[in-house]
């Protein structure tokens, strides 16, 4: 048993992950064969990947339900908005367009997902402001220069703050958009750059320790 | 007593601030102030350029994986990107590895290939979308059919006379990518870095400065950035749309934000010396 | 699509958007209706997307159609991860999961390596060599960006102890992460306010005559939703005060 629980699918992410990983360097026919059919495997894998959200969202609704716990009468609409979407994908077989111009379902990206999937992430401009006003608090050296390059960015990203900028430091013969050019080309690179090769590092190490086992969590336990 | 008074500031429901701020962004689109972007950063003035000099009928792939959470402001970029290709007669090839996006590239080509008499098929096709990014875009290295063998409407893509000549990353002359997700980074480093081909970004705002790095190396041939590069690119190819209506609408919230930061430090420097 | 279906969308659209941005305001069942819709018509949509994109033409038509059954295999292995859920068989899912994480990882090890290691040093060092040909300000520029990369990596050094010069290093290493994060949170700020702008355009668009006024009469209702709530929410506090007095 423990032959097929472990030793098995450790082995294959063994196997899978040093022939990925050699076949990237091996410029062969038979390497570029093995990567298209692992890549077509893959994407079908990944495909089912997603009924594990699916199934445990309605469930975890269902069981709200069916307990009738505080408010469960909300669950309904995770099912109406759900149906709402896959009705009419069925009934016009995944098509948004047709030659009348939009079908039922793209109707229904339109007109429901669209502007709840826009609204929930526009109300975070809301919080950024007040966040601004209420904890934006310049009380260091370190804070200062952050600040800095915020104000620059923020001023400069809009024509009204550029004739501001002219206005007052129009004398220095430098224009905001050149001085967000310097900062995102230099020093801001410096500072991204180095954490990308931190993360690199680290992406590289996690790596071999899944391919060698070492690194074994997303298994679950026994 | 004074200082009372002022600390009762930092008390304020929040509420009158995101009133505030709904006003000042809502009043410029009922009547907008007419303050246009007028600069155009280096890297969009590179992306324009690299586009602009691609000889007519070369094959542009653009990959628009951005959902209706990043809308506003990678849809002006994407529909002056694909403007700007149809403009200079290339030939164009829709692919998305984000669910939400087919919806919007719909939006997108109900309207723009009309204004330059394009066909479906003969200048222009749409791929349907694909789980996992990383597979395809190494497979379209050897055999773009091997993934891609139907379009978005189930015809064989061989006989498409738009995707004439077409094999793989070799025949393209650029590759495009717009997203509010880290796609462009797998787009560099498992298509530009290793094909060597061509590729020019289109991200958000908060992405942008992310960016840095693969542009001082040349890892990327251009970047758009928010609703700024998407005014910007519009001005190049000289057709405002929702970027340059946007920038205009965006001027007061800005100088909102940065009063609202001046504001509250000043404050606490009157009570900390009161 | 019809004219009539236009508009009854519009009315859909904007009360959404609406019940949505009441949350600014107050916690409210039209807000609470209108975030399960979302949860819901997200996953719906990416079900569509699934089964039509992929699971029809990468798995359907090839097993039932061509009779190519190579596609078994992969197919196996996903219906294998959602064993997930029955806890006596759960160690199915690890077939699936071990496939994709060593796919995953040795994808992975090549690009990080050449696209964020290699090519990054290289893109820090190569402009050094090209001096000759510099203007002064180029090679200063040039000589910050790999004068600030090295000070980054040297506060990224946890396993060195942080004292002496390797103390000052790393604090000039956060003046150059300050600066990338005060540019970070610039734009952060302007991508929120376009987002917002998106959806007030949405509704802009959706207040004309031709919609019959949508988003001003939902608005109004909302309004209206609240006057009365809340009086007779303070009715109730008041019954209740008056209980407790009694």
């Amino acid at each position: 048993m423990k032959l097929i629980k472990k030793q098995i699918p450790l082995a294959i992410v063994f196997v899978f992950g040093v022939l990925t990983l050699i076949s990237y360097y091996i410029p062969h026919k038979k390497s570029v064969d093995f990567m298209e059919m692992m890549n077509k495997w893959e994407n079908i894998v990944a495909a089912f990947a997603f009924f594990l959200g699916l199934i445990s969202l309605f469930y975890s609704h269902y069981s709200k339900i069916a307990r009738k716990v505080d408010g469960w009468g909300y669950s309904l609409f995770v099912y109406i908005g759900f149906l709402a979407m896959v009705v009419p994908a069925i009934y016009c077989h995944g098509k948004q367009m047709d030659a009348a111009g939009k079908t039922a379902l793209g109707w229904s990206f339109s007109f429901i997902y669209n502007p709840l999937s826009a609204t929930m992430f526009a109300i975070l401009a809301f919080y950024i402001v007040s966040t601004a006003y209420r904890s934006f608090r310049i009380k260091s050296l370190q804070a200062f220069v952050l600040f800095v390059a915020a104000f620059i960015l923020i001023l400069g990203k809009v024509p009204l703050g550029q004739i501001i900028w002219t206005s007052v430091l129009g004398w220095t013969g430098a224009g905001v958009d050149q001085v967000i050019d310097w900062i995102m080309s230099y020093p801001a690179v410096a500072g991204k750059r180095g954490i990308m090769i931190g993360i690199a590092i680290g992406a590289v190490v996690t790596s071999f320790k899944i391919i060698f086992g070492i690194e074994r969590q997303y298994m679950g336990k026994d | 007593m004074l200082k009372e008074k002022l600390q009762k500031f930092f008390k304020l429901d929040r509420r009158w601030i995101f009133l505030l701020l709904a006003i000042v962004l809502f009043a410029p689109i009922i009547k907008p102030i007419g303050l246009p972007n007028k600069t155009i950063s280096r890297d969009v003035q590179n992306a324009y350029t690299y586009m602009d000099t691609l000889a007519p009928g070369s094959f542009v792939l653009f990959s628009l994986d951005y959902d209706p959470s990043t809308r506003p402001e990678l849809q002006p970029q994407a529909i002056a990107m694909i403007r700007h290709a149809f403009q200079k007669n290339l030939r164009v090839g829709v692919v998305t590895y984000i669910a939400g996006a087919t919806g919007l590239i719909q939006q997108a080509f109900e309207k723009v290939p009309k204004e330059y008499n394009k066909v479906y098929g003969k200048d222009y096709v749409i791929f349907p979308y694909m789980a996992n990014a990383v597979a395809v875009l190494t497979q379209m290295s050897s055999d773009f059919y091997g993934i891609y063998d139907k379009d978005q409407d189930g015809t064989d893509a061989r006989t498409l006379p738009v995707m004439q000549g077409i094999k793989n990353y070799k025949n393209m002359a650029l590759v495009v990518n717009i997203t509010g997700t880290s796609m462009l980074d797998i787009w560099v480093a498992y298509v530009g870095d290793k094909y060597k081909v061509p590729v020019i970004g289109g991200v958000t705002a908060i992405s942008q400065p992310g960016y840095g790095p693969y542009l001082q190396t040349g890892q990327l041939k251009g970047l758009i950035g928010g609703m700024k590069g998407a005014a910007e690119y519009e001005s190049l190819i000289k057709q405002p749309g929702k970027g340059t209506s946007g920038i205009d609408s965006l001027n007061l919230a800005h100088l909102l934000v940065l009063a609202l930061i001046l504001t509250s430090n000043i404050i606490l420097l009157i009570i900390k010396y009161l | 699509m019809s004219e009539t279906w236009m508009i009854a969308g519009a009315w859909i659209a904007a009360g959404l958007t609406i019940f949505l941005f009441s949350f600014l305001y107050k916690d409210n069942p039209f807000f609470k209706i209108a975030e399960h819709l979302y949860l819901g018509a997200g996953m719906g949509w990416w079900f569509q997307v699934y089964v039509y994109n992929i699971l029809g033409p990468k798995v359907w038509t090839p097993l039932v159609v061509n009779h190519d059954w190579m596609v078994l295999i992969p197919a196996v292995l996903g219906i294998s991860l959602v064993t997930q859920f029955i806890p006596k068989i759960s160690w199915i899912s690890r077939y699936g999961f071990t496939f994709l994480m060593g796919y995953g990882s040795g994808l992975a090890i090549p690009a990080s390596l050449s696209t964020d290691f290699i090519n990054q040093i290289g893109g820090t060092i190569k402009p050094l060599s090209m001096m000759a040909s510099m203007t002064p300000f180029a090679i200063f520029n040039s000589l910050l960006i790999a004068f600030g990369v090295v000070c980054v990596l040297f506060y990224f050094f946890f396993s060195v102890e942080h004292k002496g010069h390797v103390k000052t290093v790393s604090n000039i290493g956060i003046y150059f992460l300050m600066i990338y994060f005060g540019a970070a949170f610039g734009n952060t700020v302007m991508a929120r306010f376009s987002l917002l702008y998106g959806r007030f355009d949405d509704l802009y668009t959706f207040s004309d005559k031709h919609y019959f006024y949508a988003s001003q009469l939902i608005m109004l209702a909302m309004v209206v939703y609240f006057l009365v709530h809340n009086f007779m929410g303070k009715d109730k506090k008041e019954v209740t005060e008056d209980e407790a007095a009694g």
